[in-house]
């Protein structure tokens, strides 16, 4: 009965909002939550040109389309801030995968314009309330061993609604993906051995900044036999500390190691997809290094590990005073991001917190805060109407926007759920 | 009929040694004396003869062309018997295939019907090969006697009661067949069936439900042999047909409580190897009465292992645990016994026999489970495992307890043959690899198997027996 009552509700929203399509709107009767100001009851957001252009009690935007909430809950589009999408469809079918280039430096790689503007995976994630996501070049995978990838390219923030790679990007090159390569555990080789090739390892890495360093001089005087190379252009953001680079490091040990690499070579990281703090906390705190979760639903790393070890782990970080926000590191799962969030709750980390890690923090830790992450004039326009908290599994996402622009909740399962219910 | 066989064995063994060594009488005098099978004596005489103990006593009349060892503060006991082992045995050769075909490897295996794995046929009696370094090795640690089995395969092929020297492979063997080796090995995923733990259980327990109907089908057949369609010839189940016990791997204590029960399932008399965690499974195998034996690679940090690597409670528990396992199951009445399980250093072996004393095993005890015991539950203790009238001339000779700290052996006796162990790791004997370069055989398969593996009974023969008699 009441979902009955709901479906009326919402095609009534719907009519209106075809309605109200134009220029700007004005989104009222709606309990606005901008994630880093209090909330606002019964609030009003004035939306111009795709822009956050008034948010308030009150906002006058005269001749705006008008769309009634009907006191349900405004929050900001979530952010997925680290995935495979776009590049990935089916990961066992290797025609649908376009991850994990071979070669060892490649950071001049561009995630966003293998981008599959169509991918189903898009409709699915969006669908959940995620408006925006990373999309990664790599996976963590590709060659194991002494040849394994060290920089698998650029990710991009890509929005989730549009016609092409190009007007969904919302950030290009917004990190450079790297492997941080570990002391290999294969059990043949003696950890004295792996050590020495770890060291070689990072002796090429070296090298590597050594040459783009060059290459950014040689750049910078100009010279008339001057060589553009793609791959040292692609590092100069990276040098100048413009282009963060997103550190794969699980274990605490390549943590600390991480950490000392970007001390050495005066970097900007972030910590991606840790599973074990350890006594990391102080390092990351002092240099400001931001993290990136991933699964706060995942096993424990050792067997004596407790139980929950990993689903307080985003806790322990927030504790530790280090800036954190939340990932999932694959395609088909992008849209569970508010749900890891949200177990971490359960295990100590503060709702504020939580909400946070789906939306500003991940803003800011991608470097697109001005455009993406809050209820805040001038920002971009993604916004999701719900009835209720977005991080609880039973919320409804009513209507979501992007760039101001209402977008379709449809997606393959309502098209199976529709298919099947249909079904004589 | 097989103790018949044995002893015509032993005889052919002697008149081997016979014609190359000096007399073969010898008299190990006024030693201590520990038989295993009854009290020890404090102040007796070993007297040896054509590889046998022609007897044993307190006051014996020492005859007159018997080469007198004066046993003063040296102790006798009988030669120790690896309950597990692959000393002598040299791999199997694989079928190769034909030089330039393409067809590389063989077909995929799709069930148990292809026998994947299977070297049930194997014998390690016709294996033997008594140039393995690893002989003398196991000699200097005491060992005379092992319970060799070929062991490549899930289904790893027929063991042999073998002495550990011989001028032939022929001339080591004392009983055979003694068993079946099996191991729950998995293959990769491209080799084929089976390819899981579950696959090779059920591959196991089919095999054994084959032989079952098997022996079955021959004996209806040979009732009524007219006018019925024969069963045929199955060379994989005739090996396992022959095997009179079965050996199953289990180390943690679930795999204990899953070959208590296959083993029963497979009705055959079964024994198991590994152990390690038993301390959890003490009540249970008492309760079976299934013999054991326990591996002497006592679990340890892996050598250069990344410190970052923190070992789980349970292995260290294991590692703290698995050496008094012996104890416990000497106090609870196991029928048990030692093997090797690849431990390749003399100092090695007999440091982890040590280990298990430390641990709480009685010396006493230690001795048996090293001697009798493993001659008791292969059926063999009619002729060796303790120091009695008649049997082999498997002997060694201590100063002080057998394992003790500064005890040193100073003879080892296989089949009377006399040994001195040296102080230092024998070097690899240079007989080995020039018997892979004569031969051209392929290298060594795995770490199981050291470099030796073309000496056969028809091979180059630089046996060790020969060279010590020269001595």
């Amino acid at each position: 009965m009441i979902g009955l009552a709901n479906a009326i509700r919402y095609a009534a929203l719907s009519l209106l909002i075809t309605a109200a399509y134009g220029d700007s709107l004005v989104i009222k009767n709606v309990h606005v939550h901008p994630v880093t100001a209090p909330d606002i009851e019964n609030g009003q957001v004035l939306i111009v040109d795709g822009k956050i252009a008034d948010v308030g009690k009150k906002v006058t935007g005269r001749g705006a389309k008008i769309i009634d909430g009907h006191g349900l809950d405004l929050y900001p589009g979530l952010i997925n801030a680290a995935t495979n999408i776009g590049l990935e469809e089916i990961g066992s079918l290797r025609d649908t995968v376009d991850l994990n280039e071979i070669g060892e430096f490649n950071p001049q790689l561009m995630a966003r314009m293998s981008f599959n503007p169509s991918s189903s995976h898009i409709d699915v994630t969006r669908s959940a309330g995620v408006t925006s996501v990373l999309t990664l070049p790599g996976s963590g995978g590709g060659r194991p061993g002494p040849e394994a990838t060290v920089f698998y390219g650029q990710g991009a923030v890509m929005r989730l609604d549009g016609w092409t790679w190009d007007d969904m990007t919302v950030k290009a090159g917004a990190v450079l993906d790297m492997n941080f390569p570990v002391i290999g555990n294969a059990p043949p080789k003696p950890f004295p051995e792996m050590e020495k090739e770890y060291r070689k390892k990072l002796d090429q890495i070296a090298d590597f900044f050594e040459n783009a360093r060059r290459y950014q001089k040689a750049k910078a005087a100009a010279n008339s036999d001057f060589k553009p190379d793609p791959r040292f252009e692609a590092m100069i953001p990276v040098l100048e500390g413009q282009r963060p680079v997103f550190v794969r490091a699980a274990r605490e040990r390549a943590i600390k190691e991480a950490v000392a690499f970007a001390d050495r070579q005066k970097i900007k990281i972030i910590i991606a997809g840790p599973e074990e703090i350890g006594d990391t906390g102080p390092l990351l705190k002092a240099r400001q290094i931001p993290v990136i979760l991933g699964d706060t639903l995942a096993l424990p790393l050792h067997d004596d590990s407790p139980y929950d070890s990993r689903y307080t782990l985003p806790n322990e970080f927030y504790k530790a005073g280090v800036k954190i926000c939340f990932g999932t590191f694959d395609v088909q799962f992008a849209r569970n991001v508010g749900f890891q969030a949200a177990a971490a709750v359960a295990f100590g980390l503060p709702y504020d917190a939580a909400v946070k890690g789906v939306t500003i923090n991940a803003a800011e830790i991608l470097g697109v805060d001005s455009q993406l992450g809050s209820i805040d004039k001038g920002k971009l326009a993604d916004l999701i109407l719900t009835d209720g908290d977005p991080l609880e599994a039973k919320t409804n996402i009513k209507m979501e926007f992007i760039d101001g622009k209402q977008v379709s909740l449809e997606n393959r399962q309502t098209q199976l759920y529709e298919k099947y219910l249909n079904r004589p | 009929m097989k103790r018949a066989l044995a002893v015509a064995v032993a005889g052919l063994v002697c008149a081997v040694c016979v014609r190359a060594a000096a007399p073969s009488a010898i008299a190990i005098k006024d030693a201590r004396i520990v038989p295993v099978s009854g009290p020890d004596l404090p102040r007796g005489t070993v007297l040896l003869r054509n590889g046998l103990i022609e007897d044993v006593g307190p006051d014996l009349t020492i005859p007159a062309d018997a080469w007198v060892i004066d046993g003063a503060g040296l102790t006798v006991y009988p030669g120790f018997i690896d309950g597990l082992s692959t000393w002598g045995v040299s791999p199997p050769p694989r079928p190769e295939p034909a030089a330039g075909s393409n067809a590389a490897s063989p077909p995929r295996a799709q069930g148990p019907e292809d026998r994947p794995e299977d070297d049930a046929f194997e014998r390690a009696a016709d294996l033997m090969n008594p140039s393995d370094s690893r002989l003398q090795m196991a000699r200097d640690a005491g060992f005379t006697t092992a319970a060799a089995f070929p062991e490549r395969g899930i289904f790893g092929g027929e063991g042999a009661i073998v002495d550990l020297a011989g001028a032939r492979g022929r001339d080591m063997v004392v009983a055979s067949p003694i068993g079946q080796y099996i191991a729950l090995r998995t293959r990769g995923f491209a080799a084929g069936f089976p390819n899981s733990l579950m696959g090779v259980i059920a591959y196991v327990r089919q095999t054994y439900l084959d032989l079952d109907w098997y022996k079955r089908a021959n004996v209806v057949y040979a009732a009524h042999v007219s006018g019925n369609k024969r069963p045929g010839y199955d060379h994989y189940l005739e090996a396992l047909g022959n095997s009179p016990r079965v050996l199953l791997p289990a180390t943690e204590a679930q795999q204990i409580d899953r070959m208590l029960s296959f083993g029963v399932e497979l009705k055959q008399p079964f024994i198991i190897y590994g152990l390690h965690e038993a301390y959890r499974r003490i009540d249970e195998l008492s309760r079976s009465k299934t013999p054991v034996f326990v591996s002497l690679k006592w679990p340890a940090a892996p050598k250069d292992g990344d410190p970052a690597n923190v070992p789980d409670y349970r292995t260290l528990v294991m590692r703290d645990q698995a050496p008094g396992v012996p104890g416990l199951l000497a106090r609870a009445g196991v029928s048990f016994g030692f093997y090797d399980d690849g431990v390749d250093k003399t100092a090695d072996l007999k440091k982890a026999v040590r280990k298990a004393i430390d641990a709480g095993l009685a010396q006493a005890d230690a001795i048996r489970a090293l001697t009798l015991n493993v001659a008791e539950i292969y059926g063999v203790a009619d002729r060796m495992g303790s120091i009695e009238k008649g049997k082999i001339a498997n002997l060694v000779v201590t100063r002080g307890d057998a394992f003790a700290d500064k005890t040193k052996i100073e003879y080892v006796f296989v089949d009377g043959q006399q040994f001195k162990p040296s102080e230092d790791e024998p070097a690899k004997a240079a007989g080995d690899t020039a018997a892979l370069r004569t031969t051209g055989a392929p290298p060594a398969l795995g770490p199981q198997y050291p470099a030796v593996r073309a000496m056969s009974d028809h091979g180059v023969e630089t046996s060790v027996c020969a060279i010590r008699a020269c001595e």
